[in-house]
């Protein structure tokens, strides 16, 4: 819309009603379509690595279903900036519109996210130790803090209750080595650098088996 | 005479300078300022504290162990203090100072999660001391502690004395070591000053006597 548009829609008149209504009826329609289009993508595009209603079988794919609204639309721009690095996910974000965005998060988020298992049942002790108590010693502070009891996730931080153990570690990794640095604040990144190795695989295994059974 | 008095003056301005040069551990400004002068609000405290909850706590009653300080019920103003000090790198935390290290944290933010903070209860479930202490510790206390702190441990919030009382016992015994060995950096001289005779049975003594100080009523 140039200047002089601009100026004329903003004056009252049969012209302005007119662009009044279409775009109410535009919003009207939007939803519904866009809705239908985050499933049709869900189902052609998404399901590959984390299945159709995000509850990914594969250990290095996230579960995606249940996440935060906020926190999948947060990720997803982040993939289509760059700011979140990732070689599969790149590709992917590049064949997505903007205006995608928002109804893949809404009908994701409104997917439930499957409880997992931990399969190394010794680390599990310490892991349960570090998610509700931290490390006092080298000052990592308890999971549950942020992202809540049984993993459950508020707002900007994420569910990680049920989450698959291989991705967990391996985010946890990233943050340490600078490689993921989307968090809110440094505080991943801060936090995963005063975790040990066996802290990191312990902590996974506690959060893979957390969530409703 | 022109030479003498050029050179008294000198002489007479140097102490001046180095207090110029030294700003007072309770100077107000910049954040530290606006953050005082700020009314907190409580709601949105409480949602700014979201994010302090690994370490302290939901109830911001910290850590039995002590190694993280009991937050609830501390003077607004003196949890701004230590917030607007450890962001300005005047104390030391090296655990904590990354948390804070947030430039999107505002000085508003800080004074609403004081607020907040200072509204909690205080738990008396805290880290208490061996006990063999206590006596001594009173005694300590009394003659060199309570004319700052208070008679029962509930601090000045005007003065940015914190309340000591029903604080975990290896908190208290570790920053009154900092605070005497000269390592927590932003305390009060004069409390340096009072506390650098003292041995760490002392320490250990007042610790003990402040950690089963009843809260403080509110």
């Amino acid at each position: 819309m140039n200047k002089v548009d601009r100026d004329r829609s903003h004056k009252a008149g049969p012209g302005r009603a007119v662009v009044v209504i279409a775009a109410v009826l535009a919003a009207m329609l939007a939803g519904p379509a866009a809705a239908e289009d985050a499933k049709t993508i869900a189902a052609t595009v998404c399901v590959a690595c984390h299945a159709g209603d995000g509850n990914s079988v594969i250990p290095m794919f996230p579960k995606i279903a249940g996440l935060q609204e906020e926190y999948i639309v947060k990720q997803l721009k982040d993939f289509m900036s760059g700011r979140r690095k990732s070689d599969i996910m790149a590709p992917v974000v590049a064949a997505l519109k903007a205006e995608d965005v928002a109804p893949l998060a809404t009908y994701f988020s409104s997917q439930k996210m499957k409880a997992g298992e931990a399969e190394d049942k010794k680390a599990v002790a310490l892991g349960k130790l570090i998610f509700h108590d931290g490390n006092e010693e080298t000052g990592v502070p308890a999971c549950v803090g942020c992202h809540q009891p049984e993993g459950v996730g508020h707002v900007i931080y994420p569910r990680i209750g049920g989450q698959h153990a291989t991705y967990v570690a391996q985010q946890l990794k990233n943050f340490a080595a600078g490689e993921r640095n989307n968090d809110v604040s440094r505080y991943m990144r801060v936090t995963a650098k005063r975790l040990s190795e066996e802290e990191i695989n312990a902590v996974a295994q506690y959060i893979a088996g957390l969530g409703a059974k | 005479m022109n030479k003498f008095l050029t050179t008294m003056m000198v002489v007479l301005s140097l102490p001046l300078a180095a207090v110029a040069q030294t700003p007072a551990w309770n100077e107000l400004k910049g954040e530290l300022k606006a953050a005082l002068e700020s009314k907190g609000d409580p709601v949105r405290g409480e949602k700014a504290f979201d994010s302090c909850v690994g370490c302290h706590r939901k109830d911001a009653s910290g850590r039995t162990s002590g190694a993280y300080p009991r937050l609830s019920g501390q003077h607004a103003t003196v949890l701004i203090k230590q917030i607007a000090d450890i962001r300005a790198g005047r104390r030391s935390n090296p655990k904590m100072e990354p948390y804070l290290d947030d430039h999107a944290l505002t000085a508003f933010e800080i004074a609403d999660l004081a607020i907040y903070v200072q509204g909690l209860p205080i738990s008396s479930e805290n880290g208490k001391g061996p006990g063999t202490g206590v006596a001594a510790g009173r005694q300590i206390y009394d003659r060199d502690c309570a004319s700052c702190h208070g008679g029962k441990g509930e601090g000045n919030a005007e003065k940015f004395y914190p309340m000591v009382a029903a604080q975990h016992y290896n908190y208290l015994l570790r920053e009154l070591k900092f605070i005497r060995d000269g390592d927590r950096r932003n305390a009060n001289p004069d409390m340096v000053k009072a506390i650098k005779p003292f041995s760490t049975a002392d320490l250990e003594a007042l610790a003990d006597y402040m950690a089963q100080l009843a809260p403080p009523k509110k």
